[in-house]
């Protein structure tokens, strides 16, 4: 019997405490009014230094808008989480899934920033749906995520609504629009294609291949890279062998850098490229001259860092963390800027400020960014697809690991007709 | 490239890294052989050892690959680092065998064997804390020499490498065999108790086997950071693994084994990278491990070893 009272009181304590700690909420929510926007990266292991980029670009545009007074009487605050562990040594899909909960279980959050890579968005993306809170990544490229097919829809974002926005476009033009640089510009005949195994490189490496092979170019081989693996040697030797034109690789840095510092001693002279997941400071610091001289790598933005309009932005962001912004510290900061911009509307318009209300303002923004004017489709893809080409080419005059001064903008690469 | 090329360059290729899990193979394979016990901190011991010999490398001022040494400096740089490198994972070694192992000595069961596992998340960790998680560009003084045998090229530090590591091998081989102290610890691998009674002392024994083991794991480590120009806190997941099946399938326990077991699994390694697809090399790997454990399960060298109480 006592226990029985025991229970009882129990829980009437809880509900009074219940009431008592939701009418607090409430108040202070009315007091200071603040909103928070998650920020999900891999901060920790092979690509720690490019999320980082990301990081501080999407940092410096919410910095901005509250050292402005805020967004339409709020101050929006950031939780950032790392996504990257130890034990994988990139960036892990377990972690990110962890963090997306997360924040999913914390109401002040109303949007996100990230991730950095598609490993992670395919963990994240049924997560984000479920809980109606939209991202927005600034670098994440595998289309697969924002498919339209109603297969990826029942996976990636089963309440239907788009959740997972770009301010990059995605592989299914970053591989086939270098494959056609490739073709076009660089008259490469014959390409071994490699990917690292993840989400990402073997998605862009599937896209490269399928192009290639529409233009008439010779697949001499495909394979795939483990990431915590040292050598590569035997692979590069059997390319030595069959000696094609060119590499493609899609993949990003962890097998990467050991790609380029073993090719260069194996098959030094062949043309060697790869998608967004080959440009990063990781690439000049990790492999370093000469071994990274010559490799093409693409972004899946505009070129923006020597355009005139991102001027402000790339002094106050070397002014504030020493070092330049990459491309996807300006998508990153174009990201928070679409947050803001859907804040604002929300807030303006008298609704509540919820995640639901900003995932569907972002969905309508028309937003004046770096990259020029935002928008998305029904999916959450950009509606202007732009993919830029570079080439890393030694700049004495320059810190070696700056990757504004170190990789060389070459063009647009062009689009498949 | 003919055929013969293709093949004499993955032998190349695979003599290289055999070479190293070879070095890495012995250190598992002594001290399973003197306490049976299968140390896991041994996996991370050899990524410390390549920053060890990182840290005295840039400290004698060779930095990126820009610095290139010949003659008379650069056996005396690389002896030094060598040297630096395995007496400070030595060191390590016998201080992970004092502290985290040598309490656990008499508790049955496999408790020793998870302190090695913790072990070697600390030492992980502590350089993923200390140094960051980018790759390190590796200093390389070795300069870029090549010799073309047909269409295979042997570069100028891959015979270093071997060299390098068949001295040591040979150096311990000749130990264990020759020196009254190898004596001792194949008595004490025989049998711990009658070689404590015969006056042998056992802990010296085994310090010693720590020792040594611990030094050929940075030993490797160094020569990693060499041949591939690059180390971080990860490398010593894939590569320990490959060593540690090296030793098995050579017959844990036996030293001979670890030398050549480490070979094969290098040469297994680049053969399946050039015939069948990189992808599949480890599932090949450890099929053939599988393989012989099932039909052989001493290992290929290993003999029947005496049961013990």
């Amino acid at each position: 019997m006592t226990s029985k009272t025991v229970s009882l009181r129990t829980l009437l304590g809880a509900a009074v405490a219940a009431g008592v700690l939701s009418m607090g909420a409430m108040a202070s929510h009315a007091a200071d009014k603040t909103v928070t926007v998650g920020i999900t990266l891999p901060l920790t292991g092979a690509d720690a230094q490019s999320a980082t980029l990301i990081k501080d670009g999407a940092q410096l545009a919410i910095d901005e808008a509250n050292e402005r007074g805020g967004v339409a009487g709020y101050k929006i605050e950031t939780i950032t989480l790392d996504s990257g562990t130890a034990t994988a040594g990139q960036y892990d899909p377990a972690q990110a899934a962890t963090n997306t909960k997360k924040l999913a279980s914390n109401p002040k959050v109303v949007a996100n920033i990230g991730p950095q890579m598609s490993g992670e968005g395919k963990a994240m993306s049924p997560i984000l749906s479920a809980a109606d809170l939209a991202t927005i990544t600034p670098s994440s490229t595998n289309p697969d995520i924002t498919s339209p097919d109603p297969k990826f829809v029942s996976q990636f974002r089963p309440n239907k609504k788009a959740v997972y926005f770009r301010t990059v476009t995605t592989d299914a033009y970053q591989g086939p629009n270098m494959a056609n640089y490739f073709h076009d510009v660089l008259h490469v005949k014959s390409v071994y294609i490699l990917d690292d195994s993840g989400a990402y490189g073997v998605g862009i490496a599937d896209s490269f291949q399928k192009q290639a092979e529409k233009l008439g170019m010779k697949v001499m081989g495909r394979d795939q890279l483990n990431p915590k693996e040292a050598d590569y040697t035997a692979i590069l030797t059997k390319i030595k062998q069959l000696n094609p034109d060119a590499i493609y690789y899609g993949g990003v840095a962890q097998a990467g850098v050991k790609l380029v510092k073993q090719s260069y001693d194996i098959v030094p002279k062949m043309i060697k490229g790869g998608g967004d997941g080959m440009y990063g400071p990781e690439y000049l610091k990790g492999a370093g001259f000469p071994a990274a001289e010559g490799w093409y790598a693409t972004i899946a933005s505009p070129h923006l860092i020597d355009d005139s309009g991102a001027k402000a932005m790339v002094e106050a962001f070397k002014k504030k963390y020493g070092t330049s912004p990459d491309d996807y510290a300006i998508t990153a900061y174009d990201a928070a800027q679409v947050i803001i911009d859907a804040i604002k509307r929300v807030a303006e318009s008298g609704k509540e400020v919820n995640r639901s209300n900003i995932r569907d303002a972002i969905q309508t923004s028309h937003v004046k960014t770096l990259q020029g004017e935002i928008s998305f489709d029904e999916n959450g893809d950009l509606v202007n697809k732009v993919i830029s080409v570079f080439q890393i080419h030694k700049d004495d005059s320059h810190p070696l690991d700056d990757v504004g001064f170190q990789y060389k903008y070459v063009g647009v690469a062009p689009a498949s007709s | 490239m003919s055929f013969q090329d293709v093949l004499l360059q993955q032998i190349i290729n695979g003599l290289s890294l055999g070479a190293m899990y070879s070095l890495l193979a012995l250190g598992f394979t002594m001290i399973y052989g003197i306490i049976e016990l299968i140390n896991f901190a041994h996996f991370n011991v050899f990524m410390v050892g390549s920053f060890v010999a990182l840290w005295v490398l840039q400290a004698t001022g060779i930095v990126g690959q820009q610095t290139i040494l010949t003659g008379l400096p650069l056996v005396g740089v690389l002896a030094l680092a060598f040297l630096g490198t395995m007496l400070f994972s030595g060191v390590l070694g016998v201080t992970i065998e004092r502290i985290a192992l040598r309490p656990l000595r008499n508790v049955r069961g496999t408790s020793a064997m998870i302190s090695t596992i913790g072990v070697s998340y600390i030492l992980f960790n502590l350089i993923l804390l200390g140094v960051g998680a980018d790759t390190q560009n590796y200093p390389n003084p070795i300069p870029r020499h090549n010799w073309a045998i047909g269409g295979a090229v042997l570069e100028l530090r891959e015979v270093l490498v071997w060299g390098v590591a068949l001295i040591l091998m040979v150096g311990l081989h000749v130990f264990v065999r020759r020196s009254r102290l190898g004596k001792a610890m194949r008595a004490t691998a025989q049998d711990q108790e009658a070689a404590r009674m015969m006056g042998v002392e056992v802990d010296r024994v085994v310090v010693l086997a720590f020792f040594l083991g611990s030094a050929l794991a940075g030993a490797g480590g160094m020569i990693f950071g060499l041949y591939y120009n690059f180390t971080s806190f990860v490398i010593g997941y894939s590569a320990g693994l490959r060593a540690f099946t090296a030793a098995v399938l050579g017959g844990i326990g036996n030293i001979m084994g670890a030398m050549v077991g480490g070979v094969v699994i290098g040469l297994i390694e680049s053969m399946s990278g050039q015939f069948i697809s990189v992808r599949w090399t480890d599932v090949i790997i450890f099929s053939i491990l599988i393989l012989v454990l099932v039909f052989k399960p001493t290992g290929l060298l290993g003999l029947q070893a005496p049961q013990k109480s």
